[in-house]
């Protein structure tokens, strides 16, 4: 143990010593003109501690003090696979589905209301995932599409009544031609050029529907949108059918799951179709595929136009549920979260991305306890699943072997 | 064997939320909604000690009768409609009886919306827009002003204090500024004054120096700052000093902030702001002082309000004896006393009326300056 | 007319600002290809550590015997501190995902960019810090046209800060050292280049732009807050990529477009969408000249 730790001290006494001469200005320099070490050297060893508990247990793992701890788990989780692993898929998924059906009876309207967001972020990281990961497109405007989809339920909506079901596919079919218009002149770019101007046409759009008061009457939202409604039979005067808005809670959370799994098969679909082929082999090398006479134009515009439909059923959705709508919910750091979802849970793998979203909509609720320090730790919880698992919580299985890999 | 994981894990997250729960018996629980994180944290933050303050005089005096300790859960809404909305739900799972919130009118309206279907009593502090008592909810209270009359009263000050003919009206297109500087172009016209521009900028700018350049070409008597928060307001105060603008700057209550003038530092003298007339002077305000100032700094613009709407919460449930919404309604119906902030008395539909007076900055001080019936008060 | 040269020196200051920063995005850029989202960050916390030590110099009397060594010195150990604070986050969250795939390392930086925000947040309190305005208040008016002494000694320190960048990586060796590095990293590496050492000499490089570009923002504007460093961040990098990422004169070039593009909108149509149309200018140069204006400079060998 003692070799392996002589072989970390020196980046970490170096590192704690650098956060210290970071800490200290911000801390320790005062307007008044003194200058204090009381703070800083406070913060500085709480720090300081919790990372040299991390290295102590980093450094037992790598000399194998651990190994009583850790091969009975190894142990185990081997037996767990195999078990489980003979229980064919269907059951599984039989499983969860009987799960979330009966979710809303269980628990209480908090929960609901969190699961309901999941779902809405799933059908938003999936529809991400079609954009970034089959295709390789790096999308960081992606949230306007999920506005064009909300904005378009509640203008039909409050001008025209419209109801929600007759707007779910006007939403998703405007927000694929959104898609396109926004897809089309980013066609002849290269990669993280995309990336910026797919960001400012997320702003534009956030920016129009902020300040284009006679459309969308700007930073006020559009209010009074109604909630999805049905008809049900009534036997108030000899039978008749009337309206009955589906405002509560778990009727909203059960069109969620529709639109959920209507999302999952339609990406799972689309995944192992020529269409999704034709994706990866765009993503994987673009000159390539031209080459092989797949049509990269229209399919990079399939791509963006495929996203943006789910990206628009989401939205609608959000609209009947929150029955208020304004420009403040469609902000950078939205998309921001939708890409981290989709690159967290592992790109292009579509369990990936479904725990992704539940990880990344259930952790910050559970950190609402720390308030304040709730986004730091988001950040840095961020930056610490890339260094350990750059390939996201699930990596997606790769259709056929790559060269390297054979070698491997 | 990834998948089999996935189930476990997601069906693990899914339940994490539903074993949060809180304890608690004998426990009067209120809840309150503000922006603790984010561009307008400090004014949530203010709302949020205001409450805390409510809470603290009141458990001096001998809490509420039949319940051991008051408590507080205060939620952060960040200006952001969907997590007032998450936090209302929150709010609404923790049992609470009542809610101070929110700031934004923008997430006010959606929050209570959300609070009106379980029928939990809300007070905003800040809301000023005149959606938010003008829908018709039952338990939806205010305790500050509106924007309907805050801008009357300002071009009212206009007019016949300052004798302005011509006004360039900047805001930065947020639902309550933006409603406001719309209101005060509209009753600006009907007095009879000019409106030579309705400039817009962005939230969260801080160049205005192209805004502000247009304003000083423009040469008009006055320049009315509708912005959303002290520090644009403060930046666009400095820039314009500097610009040499001579314009006289007039602008609305979210100024009235002392940071304001730690960050304009002189450019604010000279300076005329509408805010609700807050009496400084009476035993209230200086009991409140007492308390809050050494805890959480200076008083700014919403801490007052959210005492006051706190207290009249507190009030309502002690005097209706229980937390039964309608109970607490006629209460606070009944009510008719002096706050710390101004008089509380309500009016049918929830607002408890407004009453804007003109500030002028003297020597880093806000002093009440014109009143819309009395006229300059010096 | 008058109306047009002030807008014209508002544009010009502003394009300066951008141009700094944007020189930050476009050299990281050029040697390893990421997008570093906290750069706008270093900004902030340039603008911060200014603010800091020129209240601490204020409180000690110091701004008032000698305010041009106070503003200085301010600006130097700022500089220095960014430059500190780049390399450490370059080792921290960049290095070890060299190997990984390019969203990997954006996400990496968005997380950062998430971290240090809320960090200058935390221990900065979330109110805005002003910034002691006594220095350098009043201009020279020229008629209706009004220069600030700060409008001066903003496009002045640009200047030379422009300049000075220019003389390092043009005229010295570890200026070449860096070129040589964004051209080609495998090869300089064999004629014993040390890229570790120039990929952390150029975030530091950076940062210090940045953070000089802070100091100047909170000087301008009158204060500086933490979440300042979001939106001027994405424009500067719309400036970069403007101007053909990679290339230093193209990112000068950038900033300087971005900056007029924006005062010119505000000033002659609106506003409310000055954004906007600093987006559309690079979403328009880039749909006809894909590279950007002066082309880029970047390591694209494929092995």
């Amino acid at each position: 143990m003692i070799q392996e730790f002589k072989k970390v001290w020196k980046p970490y006494a170096i590192g704690l010593l650098w956060l210290l001469g970071l800490l200290w200005p911000l801390l320790g320099i005062h307007p008044d003109g003194t200058l204090s070490f009381g703070t800083t050297f406070t913060v500085w060893v709480y720090i300081a501690v919790g990372i040299s508990i991390c290295l102590l247990l980093y450094v037992m793992n790598k000399s194998g003090s651990l190994t009583v701890v850790s091969r009975p788990l190894a142990a185990f989780r081997g037996v767990v696979t195999q078990t489980t692993g003979k229980v064919p898929v269907w059951v599984w998924i039989l499983a969860v589905l009987i799960f979330a059906l009966a979710y809303p009876q269980l628990t209480n309207r908090y929960a609901q209301d969190v699961a309901t967001n999941v779902l809405i972020y799933i059908c938003l990281g999936l529809g991400l995932n079609v954009v970034v990961g089959l295709c390789g497109l790096l999308d960081l405007g992606y949230i306007a599409f999920y506005g064009v989809g909300a904005y378009t339920y509640a203008l039909l909506n409050l001008h025209y009544g419209l109801s929600f079901w007759l707007c779910l596919p006007v939403a998703a079919f405007l927000a694929m031609i959104a898609g396109s218009l926004i897809g089309y002149p980013t066609l002849r770019m290269r990669g993280d050029y995309l990336a910026i101007v797919t960001l400012g046409f997320g702003e534009i759009v956030r920016i129009l529907l902020n300040n284009w008061m006679s459309l969308t009457n700007g930073p006020n939202g559009i209010l009074g949108i109604k909630p999805p409604a049905i008809y049900w039979p009534s036997f108030a005067d000899g039978f008749s059918f009337e309206i009955f808005y589906l405002k509560k809670l778990h009727y909203l959370y059960y069109i969620a799951l529709a639109l959920a799994v209507f999302t999952i098969i339609a990406v799972r679909n689309l995944n192992f179709s020529r269409i999704g082929r034709a994706w990866e082999s765009i993503r994987e090398d673009e000159t390539a595929a031209e080459l092989m006479g797949v049509n990269t134009f229209l399919l990079k515009l399939l791509a963006y136009a495929m996203g943006a439909l789910f990206a628009g059923l989401a939205g609608a959705f959000f609209c009947a549920r929150m029955r208020f709508v304004s420009p403040e919910s469609f902000t950078f750091l939205e998309s921001a979260m939708v890409l981290s979802m989709v690159v967290l849970g592992g790109l292009g793998s579509i369990p990936g991305i479904i725990l992704g979203a539940a990880a990344l909509i259930v952790l910050p609720e559970v950190f609402r306890e720390f308030e304040t320090y709730r986004m730091l730790v988001f950040g840095a919880s961020m930056v610490v699943m890339m260094l350990f698992r750059p390939a996201g919580l699930i990596p997606a299985k790769r259709m056929g072997a790559r060269g390297e890999e054979k070698e491997g | 064997m990834r998948k089999k994981l996935v189930v476990v894990l997601v069906c693990g997250l899914m339940i994490l939320p539903f074993v949060m729960g809180t304890a608690g018996a004998k426990t009067l629980k209120i809840g309150s909604m503000s922006p603790l994180t984010g561009p307008y944290a400090s004014d949530g933050t203010d709302i949020k000690n205001g409450v805390l303050t409510a809470i603290q005089v009141f458990e001096e005096n001998g809490g509420v009768p039949g319940y051991d300790k008051i408590e507080l859960f205060p939620q952060d809404t960040a200006c952001d409609p969907k997590q007032a909305v998450a936090a209302a739900n929150k709010l609404i799972n923790l049992e609470v009886v009542g809610v101070i919130g929110a700031y934004c009118s923008s997430s006010t309206i959606p929050g209570s919306e959300t609070l009106d279907e379980e029928d939990i009593p809300m007070l905003t502090p800040a809301s000023t827009n005149e959606m938010v008592t003008d829908r018709g909810l039952p338990y939806m209270f205010r305790l500050c002003g509106r924007d309907d009359d805050q801008a009357p009263a300002a071009a009212k000050f206009l007019k016949e204090q300052l004798k302005a003919k011509t006004v360039f009206i900047v805001d930065d297109k947020t639902t309550y500024s933006q409603g406001l500087a719309d209101g005060v172009s509209k009753a600006c016209k009907e007095l009879g004054i000019e409106v030579v521009e309705h400039d817009h900028v962005n939230q969260g700018d801080k160049d205005f120096a192209a805004v502000l350049t247009k304003a000083k070409a423009a040469n008009a008597d006055i320049l009315y700052m509708s912005l959303q928060g002290y520090s644009p307001g403060a930046l666009m105060t400095l820039q314009a000093k500097r610009l040499g603008l001579e314009s006289q700057i007039v602008s609305q209550d979210a100024m009235f902030q002392p940071k304001f003038m730690e960050v304009a530092k002189d450019a604010a003298e000279g300076v005329y702001i509408t805010y609700g007339f807050t009496d400084t002077t009476t035993p209230e305000y200086k009991a409140f002082e007492k308390i809050y100032v050494p805890k959480y700094g200076p008083i700014a613009a919403y801490a007052t309000y959210a005492y006051d709407a706190a207290t009249v919460l507190l009030k309502a449930i002690t005097q209706a004896g229980s937390t039964d919404p309608d109970k607490i309604k006629a209460e606070i119906m009944k009510m008719d006393f002096d706050g710390v902030a101004k008089r509380i008395k309500f009016k049918p539909n929830g607002d408890s009326g407004s009453s804007y007076i003109a500030f002028k900055i003297e020597n880093g001080k806000f002093v009440p300056y014109w009143h819309p019936e009395k006229g300059l008060l010096q | 007319m008058e109306y047009f040269i002030q807008q014209l020196i508002n544009g010009i200051t502003l394009g300066g600002l951008y141009a700094l920063i944007a020189l930050g995005y476009t050299m990281v850029y050029g040697v390893i290809q990421l997008i570093n989202f906290a750069h706008g960050e270093f900004f902030a916390a340039g603008g911060y550590v200014g603010v800091i030590l020129l209240s601490f110099f204020a409180g000690r009397g110091f701004l008032e015997s000698h305010p041009i060594l106070c503003l200085m010195a301010a600006f130097v150990l700022a500089m220095g501190y960014c430059a500190f604070l780049a390399m450490g986050v370059e080792k921290v969250a960049y290095k070890p995902l060299r190997r990984q795939s390019r969203l990997a390392a954006l996400l990496s930086a968005l997380g950062m960019s998430i971290f240090l925000s809320n960090g200058l947040m935390l221990t900065q309190g979330v109110y805005d810090k002003a910034y002691p305005s006594e220095l350098f208040q009043g201009g020279i008016g020229f008629g209706m046209v009004t220069i600030s002494y700060l409008q001066m000694m903003i496009v002045g320190m640009t200047i030379l800060l422009l300049f000075g960048l220019n003389m390092l990586v043009f005229k010295t060796k570890i200026g070449m050292a860096m070129r040589a590095t964004a051209q080609d990293k495998i090869m300089s590496s064999l004629v014993s280049i040390s890229s570790n050492r120039i990929i952390s000499l150029t975030f530091a490089i950076g940062a210090g732009l940045a953070a000089a570009a802070g100091i100047m923002v909170g000087l301008y504007y009158g204060s500086v807050r933490y979440d300042m460093g979001f939106l001027p961040g994405i424009k500067a990098f719309a400036a970069a990529v403007l101007g053909g990422i990679g290339n230093i004169t193209g990112a000068m070039l950038g900033g300087l477009i971005i900056g007029m593009v924006e005062i010119f909108g505000a000033g002659y149509i609106s506003g409310q969408y000055k954004d906007v149309f600093a987006f559309i200018i690079l979403i328009s140069v880039l749909y006809f000249k894909p590279t950007g204006i002066m082309g880029e400079n970047i390591d694209d060998t494929r092995v």
